[in-house]
């Protein structure tokens, strides 16, 4: 398919498993998918009690072809949370951070730690319940993308820590 | 009678011992005055036409009067608590009577110094100094107002701070104030006619000509709303001409200086490691004169997306291109416009783009990525390798089909540089060669 393929580089068998001999992807912890998977079933828990309390109250088959589609589209959603949540990843290199997710629309993003300006820590109520973080790096370019979900709190931690000391080396971010 | 002699006689004037840290400076003491002028309009907007047929004239006048000294009062209270002033690395603003509110504003962080002299200001020989500083998305500490000559003072003396400060070496010094290039106010009329808003002009008149004939009723309202909607249609490319009428542009030291207007004067200084990125835009119609315009992001101008003027980052209004050329090689030293190498994506992005599989371009040069694309306003973007903040590859369901990817080159302060459908495997190489030289143009 690839009609330059150049000679340096060996072709990628998956697109987003760049540079295959040189990056280790590291993938975010499984306990990700519970938590997606909560927040999407009580979405749908709310939906499917709307309509049973429909179905009752008038009887009408609409309504339980209604919660038979919503069931369809929640495992429908449960499998994309799984494959969506497996698809995250973040590789630490000696000189930057590689961070890719996506399923239908695939997104790698590579910041240099010396342009990072600041980074966030975030932890929801779920996500502290399965002792997880995001970390989220900064740079001076809105358009940046680079958050990693789904850490477990000691790794969270010690990616932050990493990233600001390499980050202080090169105190001049613009 | 004999007073004022008598009282300036013994005047002792003891300069106070200089102290360690250097005394607050207030604010030009016209200041308020010009606050409250300005406020007039406000208030004779606020209070709108229905006032006027209801309190008769006289009144209005007498309320105007009365609110607007109210204005100047506040701004009296406000100029009196109001000071500034230098302190080692950074540019302390004191301001606020109740709420109490200083600033410290870090020197190194300073992207660049505008000195703007409204119409009012530019008659009492003032001007406001504001300063951009990035991650402020409005326009941090504004001075307003100082003399002419302090705020040009003040300006170098902040960008002789900010410029030590600097880590990063930059070119050498070019020989102050040597010009680069005047716009002739002639092209920029012309210019700003050859926009599509004035090709529709004569359309939208025709059409509302046609209805009062077709209807034979020309109603005020009908004439009002005709001239308003032509105002409104004309209001950009008018306010563009008024804000770039003898648009010059000077090499200062290390920086940029840019000096335009016609009403109200502005002077910018960007120094030129602040520059982040340069677009160069071809308009449709322009191409007819063979012209082009240049921007220039700068991380503290805040854009019109975030609400901010978008007249701030004019870099040149319109020029031939080769104007734009020896500019461009002015500003980002060793980079030629006509030399970039460009390489369009695989011919089977035709099916993505099929009109503007030809435009779409991308390639490194030495020292800068640039992406092309646009149909008919064309745009090329410029990024320094050392100005990119990080390089994300994004790659939609039809692309993978294609097996393409978007290349894209973040920098602050706009939205970047996009090779849009690059083939994949060049997509990984450009990626990582774009993260490998933006790390080594830094260090």
């Amino acid at each position: 398919m690839s009609d330059s393929t150049s000679g340096d580089l060996a072709p990628p068998t998956d697109p987003l498993a760049a540079w295959p001999n040189t990056v280790r992807w590291q993938r975010v912890s499984d306990d990700l998918i519970w938590v997606e998977l909560i927040r999407l079933s009580t979405v749908f828990a709310v939906l499917l009690g709307g309509l049973g309390i429909g179905w009752l109250w008038t009887g009408n088959r609409l309504f339980g072809a209604g919660i038979g589609l919503a069931v369809l589209l929640w495992l429908w959603e449960a499998w994309v949370t799984v494959r969506g949540v497996r698809a995250w990843g973040y590789a630490e290199r000696e000189k930057d951070l590689l961070v890719r997710h996506g399923l239908l629309i695939r997104r790698l993003t590579i910041v240099p730690y010396d342009r990072m300006q600041f980074v966030d820590v975030t932890a929801g109520p779920l996500e502290r319940a399965f002792n997880l973080a995001t970390v989220q790096l900064h740079t001076a370019a809105a358009a940046t993308d680079a958050k990693v979900p789904g850490l477990p709190a000691a790794e969270a931690a010690r990616l932050r820590d990493r990233l600001t000391a390499l980050g202080e080396e090169r105190p001049e971010g613009l | 009678m004999s007073r004022e002699p008598a009282d300036a006689a013994p005047a002792p004037e003891t300069p106070p011992s200089p102290p360690l840290v250097e005394p607050r400076h207030r604010l030009h003491p016209l200041s308020p005055l010009l606050h409250g002028a300005k406020s007039l309009v406000v208030i004779v907007a606020a209070l709108s036409w229905q006032t006027l047929g209801q309190v008769g004239f006289g009144r209005f006048v007498g309320l105007v009067v009365v609110l607007t000294l109210v204005a100047i009062g506040l701004s009296l209270v406000s100029w009196l608590n109001t000071g500034y002033h230098v302190v080692g690395r950074e540019l302390r603003i004191y301001e606020g009577l109740v709420w109490r509110r200083t600033r410290a504003i870090p020197l190194e962080r300073l992207q660049a110094v505008d000195v703007i002299r409204p119409f009012l200001a530019r008659l009492t020989g003032l001007a406001e100094l504001r300063l951009e500083v990035v991650g402020g998305g409005k326009t941090e500490a504004p001075l307003a107002y100082l003399t002419t000559a302090e705020a040009n003072a003040l300006r170098e003396r902040l960008l002789h701070l900010a410029g030590q400060l600097h880590l990063t070496p930059t070119a050498v010094a070019a020989p102050t104030g040597r010009q680069l290039h005047v716009v002739r106010n002639q092209d920029l009329l012309i210019s700003q006619l050859l926009t599509p808003q004035t090709f529709s002009l004569p359309i939208g008149v025709a059409v509302v000509l046609h209805q009062f004939l077709a209807e034979g009723a020309s109603s005020f309202i009908a004439v009002a709303s005709t001239i308003t909607a032509t105002a409104g249609i004309m209001f950009q490319p008018i306010r563009r001409v008024f804000d770039d009428w003898n648009f010059r542009l000077t090499r200062d030291g290390s920086g940029l200086r840019l000096r335009r207007g016609l009403v109200e004067t502005r002077t910018q200084n960007v120094p030129l490691n602040r520059l982040q990125a340069v677009t160069v835009t071809w308009p449709l119609l322009w191409r007819l004169a063979g012209w082009v315009r240049l921007r220039m992001d700068v991380a503290g101008y805040a854009g019109p997306d975030q609400g901010g003027s978008e007249q701030v980052d004019r870099l040149l209004p319109v020029g031939d291109p080769a104007v734009a050329r020896r500019i461009v090689a002015q500003v980002l030293p060793g980079v030629d416009l006509a030399a970039l190498p460009l390489t369009p994506p695989p011919a089977r992005v035709g099916w993505l783009r099929p009109l503007t599989r030809t435009v779409l371009g991308a390639g490194l040069s030495e020292q800068v990525f640039a992406a092309r694309h646009g149909l008919l306003t064309r745009h090329l973007v410029v990024v320094p390798y050392a100005r990119i903040q990080s390089v994300r590859v994004v790659q939609g369901p039809l692309q993978r089909l294609l097996g393409v990817a978007t290349v894209y080159a973040d920098a602050a302060g706009g939205s970047g540089a996009a090779a849009l459908h690059r083939d994949l495997t060049e997509a990984w190489r450009l990626a990582a060669e774009l993260a490998d030289r933006a790390r080594a143009a830094r260090s």
